[in-house]
């Protein structure tokens, strides 16, 4: 997933053509994907304190002048929780059973992380042009934009992930070793939303239709991903289908691993109507983590690399 | 490596018109493309050059003044070195951090308080959070808006708006510093300040790039100038030469447009091209006529513009002088005013004048001058020459007459 940037000498034709001996001056040899990710990091990294005023920036703008004030960053995942509730009680009453708290529990866990991942991209994915005045006049780093934007989501986030800990242990959750897992999972939930939120906010700056499918592709993901349901009610095809989703590894092993206490190193089945369907499978995680890293890496590249064309096309 | 700038022959092209910026646009651009490899939409005709063939260097202790008209390409090199924009061709180095007195307030947000936009607007300009921390009280102190630093920023007049905009800036301590038309701002006391401080960091030894078309700053502030034309330089040079060339244009030259029958030649100073306010200036002009010449149909004509305004403050001729030019031969004229005028940067001009047509019908040469400061400041834009004397009185007995004048600290009794 490597961009090629429009060079200079592919379309320049006009009255007026430079000598070709000044050409190269300005073009720096083509750099590594990995050596584009280190300069990245090494730039914002010397930015942080201005990564760190937007982030503070882009929180306080959400509750400012706002009546539910801090009450936003619960309203979201709550609003999310209480639709899977709704699907999940209705398909508990056609198969004649009862909703248990772990059910709700699982709901609520995805959730938040879902919400994390749309709230991020809602975000971020107009952050650039958002900030045109700032990017046309001054210079900085510009991934600091996008992820101030995944900044002001975590801290969000990190609120509900704070009243859902006072929460599930009344839902029937109890305390396991698996539960060391969640930093792992949360890192790739992080490094996924923000290799997708480099790679929209840059997209949209040129084409602003970028956006639109976003919103679309937000709206209708959460049926193509295992928030509201789990892979194996899908049965053995559909499992594998749903399996291809990269957020699936993540939401499931959080839901394995918080709610259901199990290690995520050991593949899991279970039986529906006398079928062996699986439920996990290490590799899920694997592939999350390739999406993840492979992600940030391309989206990182691409985004430094167009990045100096913004100020033009914005 | 000593902090500074380097352009070696950047060049910058800009696209008129769209570019495609939806998706819908772009598919059937690209599609194009596939079908008729070799072949691209003739997007290229409409580009331009924005800035051909930049080349310049500043470093420690040089401060270079860039003008021009608009769109001549003046804020485009500012965006080159900024790096907000690529060169298209060319080199560009910039070394040390770079404080922009740019768009001042372009990080605002309306919501934030003034406070809280300090440490936004630092962090965008390139502060730390304890380096705006430690200047802060300092940059509200500057901006002079203490009473509403915990207001938000959208119910702030622009004034407000531009004076903490501008304290902000004027606090990054760059090694580079770069000033695009930031000189106008607040009221004029507020400017008198901005100025200073201006000032005082341009004298600082930094290297300065300033763009401005208040050409008087460029004059005081700047060691040497360029002046753009159309994304070219037109002329790299003094402050003085650049600012001549660009206020009288195509006038320094003399034009042979129109049959004419005075020409004049030569304009030099007498002495020096530098004046005190309220001293004389002194010039020696030559030129010839033909023998259809007629005096009370076409006339020599001086006259006196500033560099800043462009205005013409002054204008005279051989017939108002009282003077009448020879005909059909050559001839040299002296003359010289009274430099009754502010402080700054002046041209004369000369040219020939139809007094049937009332106007100029060809352009002689010009020169620029400058006027210092005199023995006695005055204020307001014209020096009068204002004589005052002081008649002590004894006490008790009422008009005696006094052998002592005092001067006033302000003012000198001048006889003219």
């Amino acid at each position: 997933m490597t961009a090629r940037v429009p060079s200079p000498e592919l379309n320049h034709m006009s009255t007026v053509t430079p000598p070709i001996s000044q050409t190269s001056l300005a073009e720096k040899p083509r750099n590594l994907p990995l050596k584009d990710m280190r300069e990245a990091i090494t730039d914002v990294w010397e930015h942080r304190d201005l990564l760190q005023q937007l982030t503070l920036r882009d929180i306080k703008l959400r509750y400012k002048q706002a009546v539910m004030g801090l009450a936003w960053a619960i309203f979201m995942p709550v609003l999310i929780v209480f639709s899977g509730l709704i699907i999940r009680f209705a398909m508990a009453q056609m198969s004649g059973q009862h909703l248990v708290g772990t059910e709700v529990a699982d709901i609520a866990l995805k959730g938040i992380a879902w919400a994390f991942f749309v709230g991020t991209l809602g975000f971020a994915t107009s952050s650039l042009i958002g900030n045109m005045n700032l990017v046309t006049k001054i210079y900085f780093p510009r991934e600091v934009l996008p992820l101030s934007s995944v900044g002001a989501q975590l801290f969000d986030s990190s609120l509900g992930v704070c009243v859902l800990a006072i929460i599930l242990p009344f839902l029937g959750v109890r305390l396991h070793v698996s539960l060391l897992w969640v930093p792992v999972l949360f890192a790739l939930l992080i490094l996924f939303t923000t290799a997708a939120a480099l790679a929209l906010s840059c997209a949209n700056l040129f084409f602003r239709d970028v956006k639109y499918i976003v919103q679309v592709i937000l709206m209708f993901g959460i049926f193509f991903t295992p928030v509201f349901f789990e892979p194996a009610m899908l049965g053995a095809r559909g499992a594998f289908l749903a399996a291809l989703n990269p957020l699936t590894g993540i939401l499931e092993g959080l839901r394995l691993s918080v709610i259901d206490g199990q290690s995520l190193l050991q593949p899991l089945t279970t039986v529906v109507k006398g079928v062996v369907v699986p439920v996990w499978n290490p590799w899920e995680l694997v592939y999350s983590a390739v999406w993840a890293i492979a992600g940030l890496i391309g989206a990182a590249t691409l985004f430094r690399r167009v990045q100096p064309l913004f100020a033009e096309y914005v | 490596m000593a902090s500074g700038v380097r352009f070696e022959g950047v060049w910058k092209k800009f696209r008129r018109g769209e570019v495609h910026d939806s998706l819908r646009d772009l598919i059937p651009a690209v599609a194009r493309r596939f079908v008729r490899p070799g072949t691209r939409p003739p997007l290229s005709e409409q580009e331009f050059w924005a800035v051909r063939d930049v080349s310049f260097e500043v470093g420690p202790g040089h401060a270079l003044g860039i003008m021009g008209p608009n769109g001549a390409g003046k804020s485009t090199i500012l965006k080159l070195l900024t790096k907000i924009l690529r060169p298209d061709r060319g080199l560009r180095e910039v070394h040390g951090r770079m404080g922009m007195l740019i768009e001042i307030a372009a990080g605002f947000h309306p919501d934030l308080t003034g406070r809280e936009n300090v440490f936004l607007q630092g962090a965008i300009m390139g502060m730390k959070r304890v380096e705006i921390a430690r200047k802060f009280d300092e940059i509200v102190a500057f901006s002079e808006i203490d009473d509403f630093i915990d207001t938000p920023v959208k119910r702030y007049s622009s004034g407000m708006n531009a004076r903490l905009g501008f304290a902000i800036a004027a606090h990054v301590d760059p090694d580079v510093l770069i000033i695009d038309e930031v000189l106008a701002v607040g009221d004029f006391r507020f400017q008198d300040k901005a100025f200073s401080k201006i000032h005082s960091m341009c004298t600082s030894g930094i290297p300065v790039v300033l763009v401005t078309h208040q050409l008087d700053r460029i004059a005081t502030l700047c060691t040497e100038a360029m002046l753009l034309d159309q994304g070219q330089v037109r002329l790299h040079g003094t402050p003085s030469d650049c600012i001549q060339q660009y206020t009288m244009g195509p006038a320094t030259a003399p034009t042979d447009s129109t049959d004419c029958a005075l020409t004049i030649d030569v304009l030099r100073f007498e002495a020096a091209d530098i004046v005190r306010s309220g001293d004389r200036l002194a010039f020696q002009l030559s030129g010839r006529s033909r023998s259809d010449f007629d005096s009370d149909a076409t006339d020599l004509h001086v006259s006196v513009r500033s560099a800043t305004t462009g205005m013409v403050l002054f204008s005279t001729g051989a017939l108002p002088c009282g003077v009448e030019l020879p005909r059909d031969r050559a001839f040299d004229v002296s003359f010289d005013f009274q430099a009754n005028l502010v402080p700054g940067l002046y041209h004369v001009e000369t040219a020939v004048w139809d007094h049937a047509l009332q106007r100029i019908v060809r352009s002689g040469p010009a020169k620029s001058f400058t006027v210092q400061a005199g023995d006695s400041p005055f204020g307001g834009s014209i020096q009068l020459n204002a004589a005052m004397s002081v008649m002590p009185r004894s006490n008790g007995t009422a008009s005696q007459k006094s052998d002592s004048t005092i001067m006033t600290p302000s003012g000198i009794l001048i006889n003219s």
